[in-house]
Order: structure tokens, then C-alpha cells, then sequence
């Protein structure tokens, strides 16, 4: 039975909707999902029961965003895992954070791992760039000691790594986001559960 | 002496359809077992061969799932009906998973049964108690 002119309407409209919901997904993705969907829709909806008019039909996948959550979930989860890119393993831990506890953990010593990691990878790279204003710089005296990652120079300061920033920085820097990667990576693979399905 | 409050209805209810939920997954590569099913056909195999509930919303993002796991593959195939339809088969490693997932099963249902036999005695001799 093909769809009245009504029900089409609505039909487009759930699927425009899940299109929009599912938007931070790969257009790839995206266009599958929202076919099978579109296809589920018109097959469920063939013939003459009741109970698999339009209206039925749409409530029993539930609300655009319901179904979107369950997709964005599995989708980033399986690019994570997948593709190993760290744009979307960062932002497979931020949903995983908003799941749950060890989520919210594993973000945060993620954030901590790339802010240090990219940190002294910067100032490995800002040194060759700028040697003279680029450096870790303490000043001690008998009363007290201060240290300071400062661009300028520090006035009575000591420059406490020299050209040694450059190698420390970068090799420490760069292990340190490759670390902070495979430990996500790791996390999400050992510790991620799909929630229970609703 | 006060009676023992009986314990909520709904509590049973809900151990119930989180029991079946988690059958889903199973349930599904069992349905792949025999060949390739798009996703209402998966539907309507398990609506008639189980005692599942199956929430429609939620089996297209599973299948989304056990096709990232690499446990089945997808395909788009034309039809008769107009339009293009996905079917879904297992792969090797799905059919691997399924028998192990079915021997896990069946070893945790017979420990069970055996374990729940003096209450499943218990509650055939109600039922025959209540038939006329």
C-alpha cells in the first residue's frame, strides 16, 4: 500500500529529524541509517494491518532522538574502536562521560594527559622557534622558589633546561599523547558497556 | 501477627523484560543462523520464534553494533517492492560467537533448572490445584 500523501509527510518529517539528530555522525553513516529506517518504514507500513499504520510504526522506533542517542552511541563507539582517530575517540569519551562514572575518569585523566602532552610538545617547539624567550624558568631564593613556563624571560630567573627543552619537550611531550591516546583506547575497548536496551 | 508484605508486582515484571532484553544480541544471531534477513524480517522471526520483546527501535542501532564488532556484514539489496533493502548475515566470527554465546546458555539454563527444580515442582502442583 503505498503511503498517502499525510502519512508521507510525516514520514519525511521523522526522517528529516533523525537526520538532524544524527548530524555529528559521518555523512556515510548518516545515510545509511536514515535509509534503513526510511525502508523499515515503508515495508512495515505495506500492508492493510492496523497496527502497522504510520503513526504505529514510528512509535514503536520511538522519538527521532531516542533512536538517534542509540545510534550516536553505537557510531562513535565503533569509530573509536575502528578507525582509531583521536577526534572521534575524544569525542566517544565525552558521551562515555556523560554515561557514566568510570567515563567521567577516564575523560578527565584523558584531558590532563593531552593538556601536559600538548603543553611541553609547544614548548619543545616554541624553543627552536624562539630560543631566548622560551624556556622553564625558576628562580629560588633562601626564602622561597618559583618556577615558571614563560615566554620573555624571567628577570633573576635561571633557565633550567636550556636547549634540552627542545628534545624533552617534544619526545616527552609527543609520548605523552601518544600515551594518553592508547589509554582511552584502551579504556573504551576494556571498560565501555553498551547500556541496557530500552 | 502482621502478614508479610508481598513483594511489588512490578518487580518481577521487570526482571522479566530485562531477561528477555538480554536474550536480544543471542536472539538475534540465532535468527541470522539459517541466512541472510533484513532488519523486519529479523523483526518478525523473533515476534514468532521467541518469547522476546522485541523493541523495534532498538534492534536496528544493535545490528549497527554486532556489524562493528565484525559479527555480521550488511548489504544493500534491490527487491521487488521498489526499494533497496539491507540484509544482514553472519560472519565467521558471528557464527563463532553465536555457538559459544548458545553453549554458554544452555550450561547456565540446565544449572538453573536444576537449581529452581523444587520450585518449578512446587508450581506445577498450584497449576494442577487450579484446574477444574
Amino acid at each position: 500500500m503505498t503511503p498517502t500523501a499525510e502519512s508521507q509527510k510525516t514520514i519525511d518529517a521523522y526522517l528529516a529529524a533523525l537526520r538532524k539528530q544524527l548530524r555529528d555522525l559521518m555523512d556515510e553513516d548518516v545515510k545509511d541509517i536514515v535509509e534503513e529506517i526510511r525502508t523499515h518504514i515503508l515495508d512495515k507500513t505495506s500492508g492493510d494491518d492496523p497496527a502497522d499504520s504510520v503513526p504505529c510504526t514510528l512509535a514503536a522506533l520511538g522519538t527521532p532522538e531516542e533512536l538517534a542517542s542509540r545510534h550516536r552511541t553505537e557510531g562513535l563507539l565503533k569509530r573509536a574502536r575502528m578507525a582509531r582517530s583521536p577526534g572521534y575517540l575524544v569525542r566517544s569519551l565525552l558521551r562515555w562521560a556523560a554515561l557514566s562514572i568510570a567515563g567521567i575518569i577516564v575523560f578527565l585523566i584523558s584531558v590532563l594527559g593531552y593538556c601536559l602532552g600538548g603543553g611541553l610538545f609547544i614548548l619543545g617547539a616554541l624553543k627552536l622557534i624562539s630560543p631566548h624567550k622560551t624556556g622553564i624558568w625558576g628562580v629560588f631564593t633562601s626564602h622561597n622558589w618559583s618556577l615558571a613556563f614563560q615566554s620573555g624571560g624571567q628577570n633573576g630567573g635561571k633557565d633550567l633546561l636550556g636547549w634540552w627543552l627542545v628534545p624533552i619537550g617534544l619526545i616527552l611531550g609527543g609520548a605523552l599523547l601518544f600515551l594518553t591516546f592508547r589509554f582511552g583506547l584502551w579504556s573504551i575497548r576494556k571498560f565501555w558497556r553498551p547500556r541496557a536496551w530500552r | 501477627m502482621k502478614e508479610p508484605t508481598p513483594p511489588a508486582p512490578d518487580n518481577a515484571e521487570k526482571w522479566e523484560v530485562q531477561l528477555r532484553k538480554g536474550s536480544l544480541e543471542l536472539a538475534i544471531l540465532a535468527a541470522l543462523w539459517e541466512g541472510r534477513l533484513y532488519g523486519l524480517e529479523i523483526l518478525r522471526h523473533l515476534e514468532a520464534n521467541s518469547d522476546l520483546i522485541v523493541v523495534e527501535g532498538t534492534v536496528y542501532p544493535l545490528l549497527s553494533r554486532l556489524r562493528a564488532l565484525g559479527l555480521v556484514e550488511s548489504q544493500w539489496v534491490e527487491s521487488d517492492s521498489g526499494h533497496p533493502r539491507k540484509y544482514y548475515r553472519l560472519t565467521d566470527a558471528g557464527r563463532l560467537r553465536a555457538v559459544e554465546m548458545a553453549r554458554i546458555w544452555a550450561r547456565f539454563s540446565a544449572s538453573m533448572n536444576d537449581l529452581l527444580s523444587p520450585l518449578i515442582r512446587e508450581t506445577k502442583k498450584e497449576l494442577r490445584k487450579e484446574e477444574p
